[in-house]
């Protein structure tokens, strides 16, 4: 089976987790350790500095690695940090960039139409995908309030929610998932005894995808759960890498 | 890939007949804070199953709010003797009830032992309201699966440490590792012979099972999963796809569990 890791990252963060891939090659050598194909990464410096900084530094990282698409982070495009939106677009295609990733929390700003309206528009008509962990915080909202805060703003985005943690999160995002058809989910987390197969007897299994949260959580977890979870091999090989490879597929730059 | 037996035949068949694993921190039936798939004993198993894991010891939430529920769970076990074995809750929020409690569990067949919940039962495991059980653990030489939790005012690795110091015939698991205060727990369990960590919620965490093999050794550490929280096959995983080797992997998931629940198989 192959597996697509939709939530992976590299770079030496601020706090200096157990175990971390310092570099892209780093990053490839740990992915083949766990047989991982493919990575959608972002940089930690992207996160911890300024993603002026950080988008450069993973851009550099990446660039002729074709196991690795990056994600580069946002900003309100009323500072004018990150340059005109054509400008952003034409980067991505150069750099082989297929997203976006919010950090809201820790680049202080606020996840509503009036900062990010303009860039919500331009995810939605090309169909750019948006990262957010279910961690991140903003304006005092934050977990599945702030998911649902960025849907209500903008239904038709393709919001990817990654690490919702494990200890019980359905009752959570359920309604979500039955409102917002562009809505998915990683599985970094979903740790829930027969989560993946509850959720798929009722949503089916478009909407879940894998992930690891590598390097803070550790990949052989979700992999074994995945190879082992009780659906049928059409459905394990989509959240493996199916469903993120149609969802970038329909990226459009 | 890394190379090992162990995974390719969890990869392969999901369990594996040379590793048969047990699970030494279980729950049991609905909970507060959760939407549960599996929670009936008979969705356990089914899950056990699934997962190659031959005995679980648990402890029901319901006993975990009410002491009077404690009862319940020998009836499990008496269904399911090859499957379960189960710890009786010692709830200090209700200390006048605990000396006929350890009365009734002195009579029981199935229990291997208490269980403290001292975090959300708000007394830290060192206060005296837990000493009944204790001392009879003592003198009985019991498993005692404590929650422990990093930088707990309630039963962190140091409150832990402390126990084990004075109660050196009752062999402590420390649930989750005391999870965060890695490096402590891992003291604690290095440093005395009567006392383990457990790894529910603990696995997840990159590299943590590579330096608990290295500081504290195998023979130290007990696979558990908090069914029917979190499915079997994530810990095992999180195990298998660590930097050890297959006899350390043999210890966690099986082998040290299976020395420690001999007095009551
Ligand atoms: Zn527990």
């Amino acid at each position: 089976m192959k597996f697509f890791d939709c939530n992976a990252s590299f770079g030496k963060p601020m706090i200096k987790p157990i175990r971390y891939a310092e570099t892209a090659r780093d990053l490839l050598e740990e992915m083949d350790f766990y047989g991982i194909d493919e990575a959608v990464v972002f940089h930690s410096r992207q996160r911890d500095d300024s993603p002026v900084v950080g988008n450069k530094i993973l851009m550099n990282e990446i660039e002729g690695i074709e196991r690795l698409h990056g994600t580069l982070a946002i900003l309100p495009p009323q500072t004018g940090e990150l340059g005109s939106l054509e400008n952003l677009v034409e980067t991505m295609k150069a750099k082989n960039i297929c997203a976006f990733r919010a950090f809201p929390a820790e680049h202080k700003y606020l996840m509503t139409k009036t900062a990010l309206g303009s860039l919500y528009e331009l995810m939605i008509e090309r169909n750019i995908p948006l990262f957010i962990s279910v961690n991140e915080s903003c304006g005092g909202i934050s977990g599945w309030y702030l998911i649902e805060k960025i849907l209500s703003d903008a239904p038709d985005l393709t919001l990817i929610v990654t690490e919702h943690g494990s200890w019980g999160h359905d009752r959570f995002f359920r309604p979500l998932i039955e409102k917002y058809e562009n809505l998915y989910l990683d599985i970094s987390r979903y740790e829930l005894d027969g989560g993946i197969r509850d959720f798929c007897d009722k949503y089916g299994a478009e909407r879940l995808l894998f992930g690891t949260g590598f390097p803070k959580w550790n990949p052989g977890g979700p992999i074994l759960m995945l190879a082992q979870a009780d659906i049928t091999r059409k459905e394990r090989e989509m959240i493996a890498s199916g469903n993120l490879q149609r969802i970038l597929g329909r990226v459009k730059l | 890939m890394i190379c090992s037996d162990l995974i390719k035949e969890f990869m392969e068949k999901g369990r594996s007949d040379s590793c048969p694993v047990i699970d030494m921190h279980q729950h049991m039936g609905p909970f507060q804070g959760i939407y549960f798939p599996n929670p009936s004993p008979e969705d356990m198993i089914r899950t056990m199953n699934r997962c190659g894991v031959k005995m679980g010891v648990f402890c029901s939430h319901a006993a975990l709010i009410d002491p009077e529920a404690n009862i319940e769970m020998a009836q499990v076990v008496k269904r399911y003797p090859d499957r379960f074995r189960a710890y009786w809750c010692i709830n200090p929020n209700y200390p006048e009830g605990i000396p006929k409690e350890i009365n009734q569990f002195s009579k029981m067949e199935g229990f291997v032992g208490f269980k403290f919940l001292s975090d959300y039962h708000k007394y830290p495991i060192t206060s005296p309201r837990y000493k009944p059980a204790l001392e009879y653990a003592e003198d009985h030489e019991l498993l005692v699966l404590m929650h422990t939790w990093g930088r707990s005012p309630y039963d962190s690795p140091a409150l832990v440490e402390k126990l084990a110091e004075k109660y050196r015939h009752v062999t402590f698991l420390m649930g989750h590792s005391g999870y965060g205060e890695w490096e402590r727990s891992i003291q604690v369990a290095r440093d005395y012979p009567n006392v383990y960590l457990e790894l529910t919620a603990a696995y997840a965490v990159n590299g943590v099972i590579e330096w608990m093999v290295k500081e504290a050794g195998s023979e130290k550490i007990l696979f558990g999963t908090d069914l029917p929280w979190f499915d079997p096959h994530y810990g095992i995983g999180c195990v298998l796809f660590s930097r050890i080797t297959d006899e350390d992997r043999h210890n966690i998931l099986h082998r040290n569990a299976g020395r420690l629940l001999q007095p009551f198989l």
